[in-house]
């Protein structure tokens, strides 16, 4: 054998350690589960494909175009309400979240040559997530567009003359409105959910990078000391144990708030980035819209999303901590973080993928018992006006870090800490 | 009274005994030596006294106090320098011997006082202004002994404090040992380095297999093998 091959075989050897194989395979498993859960929610979404229309011309072109949208397979509901208010209101439209209102007079303008106007109301939901408000938008194009294709129809088989072409391709324009926490606003839906969209890509993927940061962080910490037994040598001093507990978790807690503190620069930066009137692209053009329909953060918004991603920093440093006394040395750090990042993972992908507010219990209930998901829906749900789930959120993440608090201090005070090593068993 | 006393001393982990039933004392400004292979349990013994580990039978008590029931009081009159341990890389060695020392004596004079004696103990000189990372071995162990007795411990617990230490520093570090134990500092040492046990001990305690194979002074072990090696003596009892 060329010596080449034996460093190729001996690096090989080095590098595909138990630890590695097990941290693959967790990494496989938590796409699967991700794919299989996110699969079959699309699947139950896309069959919730409906439309309520609040028909007030009640003419044949009206009923002509609920037979289009039915043969479209689009659910079509009719409202017997007289404006899309009560509409809105009406509890068997709670489910709803596409409306439709066709004005009286339609067909006598459309007839007579006059241009009309067709308006869609898109609900958001309080804690709508993920593709949930992407797949409603483009439900909500595609009846727009089917609704625009057979009033063209409609116009040109009357085969009216001196018609401006504009006109006959589209003559009766949709004029969209966004629904959330009962206001209402004339905005391009595609301008709300790329705007909503913005927190569940951009934010979630900062507090995603400060939680890996900062566990590796103190992991490292605890590991080294463990390694270098500068700990032995600490746990020999008469300093009360729990204060040495509280002191590491103080230090990391202080550089998490400073990791929280430019979170927080960040996202307001964002934000003014998007709405100011120096940005250009189309959700800028809609940013009075976007905050009279209360999409725009106030300041107690911040400071609840800021304590929101604290605590939840404080969780992954308080779990990190305890894996850091289970590690044999710095080098199993790797592995040891596989757990921190396979729950991380989870609550990270699948709120991006799956609405929450269609996600089935048992989803639901794994995602909101991962204390990170709280932080990573924190920004939504503040848009959404849905603060009372993020103070329920911290307040869980509070109880999770007082636990794992109170474990790490129990390892410390006992010979745990010097004689529990989390070890895989050896490949021969 | 004992600066310390064993009986019947047990630590028994979940497959296998690393010490079984040991039992001496060590007398206040004595030196003893734990002596024996690697893997007998001296290491574990000195981490019972030290109270990183509890006795699965047996009892341990420093001065009087019981090292489970009192392990707080305990703490207060030792210091413990475990085998090959490092020290905060990022510190500056003098910044080291500050921290140490409000640690172990959570007083600001005294403090202050400590970190003197542990400058002068070092023989780092200036080089304490730099980094431990910069440090080599032999520095780095002689902060850490100097750590380990700038508190002026009423005992010091040190497993093996000459290891990878050049022959001059191993010299100094011995010459320290025996000048504090003079002053009435009690050492519990471990180590392999039969010349440095011979020179500093007054007592050795040779270990095999968790138990204590014998208990005396250099000088009648060697008369008890009928020979001048210490080294001999250790190689009929442990094989």
């Amino acid at each position: 054998m060329s010596i080449f091959l034996v460093l190729v075989r001996k690096e090989v050897k080095e590098l595909l350690t138990p630890q590695l194989v097990v941290s693959i395979a967790a990494m496989l498993f938590v796409f699967h589960v991700i794919g299989r859960s996110v699969g079959s929610h699309n699947k139950a979404s896309a069959s919730r494909n409906g439309v309520v229309i609040v028909d007030l011309d009640r003419s044949a072109l009206s009923r002509r175009l609920s037979a289009a949208l039915s043969r479209a397979e689009c659910a079509v509901t009719h409202s017997p309400a007289r404006d899309i208010g009560p509409a809105l209101a009406a509890p068997e439209h709670d489910a709803e979240s596409s409306f439709m209102l066709v004005p009286a007079g339609l067909e006598r303008d459309l007839a007579a040559g006059r241009q009309s106007h067709v308006a869609f109301y898109s609900r958001f939901r309080k804690n709508a997530s993920g593709l949930g408000p992407v797949m409603a938008a483009s439900r909500t194009r595609k009846t727009l567009s089917l609704v625009s294709g057979e009033l063209s129809s409609f116009v040109m088989e009357r085969r009216l003359q001196g018609l401006s072409p504009g006109f006959v391709k589209d003559p009766a324009p949709a004029r969209e409105f966004a629904v959330i926490g009962g206001r209402v606003e004339a905005v391009p839906v595609s301008h709300v959910v790329a705007f909503v969209q913005s927190q569940s890509y951009f934010f979630p993927m900062a507090v995603f990078f400060i939680i890996i940061l900062s566990a590796q962080m103190i992991m490292t910490a605890v590991a080294s000391e463990k390694e270098n037994k500068t700990l032995e040598t600490l746990l020999s001093s008469p300093i009360d144990r729990r204060m040495l507990v509280l002191s590491k978790l103080t230090a990391s807690a202080f550089i998490a708030a400073v990791l929280s503190g430019g979170y927080m620069l960040g996202m307001r930066s964002f934000m003014s980035g998007i709405v100011g009137d120096a940005a250009p692209g189309a959700a800028s053009s809609s940013g009075p819209a976007l905050a009279r329909l209360g999409l725009l953060i106030t300041p107690s918004g911040y400071l609840m999303i800021g304590l929101s991603v604290l605590v939840c920093i404080l969780c992954a440093l308080a779990m990190a901590f305890i894996l850091g006394l289970l590690a044999e040395d710095v080098k199993s750090i790797q592995a040891m973080m596989t757990p921190l990042v396979m729950v991380l993972m989870l609550s990270y992908l699948l709120p991006i993928f799956i609405d929450m507010s269609a996600a089935n219990d048992g989803i639901k209930l794994i995602l909101y018992a991962i204390p990170f998901t709280h932080a990573f829906l924190a920004p939504q749900n503040v848009m959404m006006g849905n603060g009372v789930q993020v103070l329920w959120g911290i307040a869980y993440q509070a109880a999770v870090f007082a636990a794992f608090v109170a474990l790490a201090a129990r390892l410390f005070s006992g010979e745990a800490l010097l004689t529990l090593r989390l070890r895989f068993p050896k490949v021969r | 009274m004992n600066a310390l006393e064993a009986r019947d001393l047990v630590k028994r982990y979940k497959d296998f005994e690393a010490v079984s039933g040991l039992t001496f004392d060590v007398k206040e400004g004595e030196i003893f030596a734990l002596v024996g292979p690697n893997g007998v349990g001296k290491s574990t013994t000195l981490k019972m006294i030290a109270t990183l580990l509890a006795p699965t039978a047996g009892s341990v008590s420093v001065f009087g106090c019981d090292v489970v029931k009192e392990a707080c009081r305990v703490r207060e009159l030792i210091s413990y320098l475990p085998e090959e341990a490092g020290a905060y890389k990022n510190l500056t060695g003098r910044e080291y011997l500050r921290f140490m020392a409000l640690v172990f004596l959570k007083d600001g004079p005294k403090a202050e006082a400590a970190v003197v004696r542990g400058e002068d103990l070092c023989g780092l000189a200036d080089k304490l202004k730099d980094k431990i990372k910069t440090y080599s071995k032999g520095m780095t162990r002689k902060l850490l002994i100097a750590r380990a007795v700038m508190i002026a411990p009423r005992l010091a617990i040190l497993d093996e404090p000459t290891s990878g230490l050049d022959i001059v520093n191993g010299y100094e570090v011995r010459k320290t040992i025996k000048r504090l134990a003079g002053e009435g500092t009690t050492f519990l040492i471990s180590s392999h380095n039969m010349g440095e046990i011979e020179f500093l001990s007054g007592r050795i305690g040779v270990m095999n297999n968790g138990r204590m194979l014998a208990c005396d002074t250099p000088a009648a072990l060697k008369r008890r093998f009928s020979t001048d090696d210490l080294e001999e003596v250790f190689i009929r009892l442990t094989q």
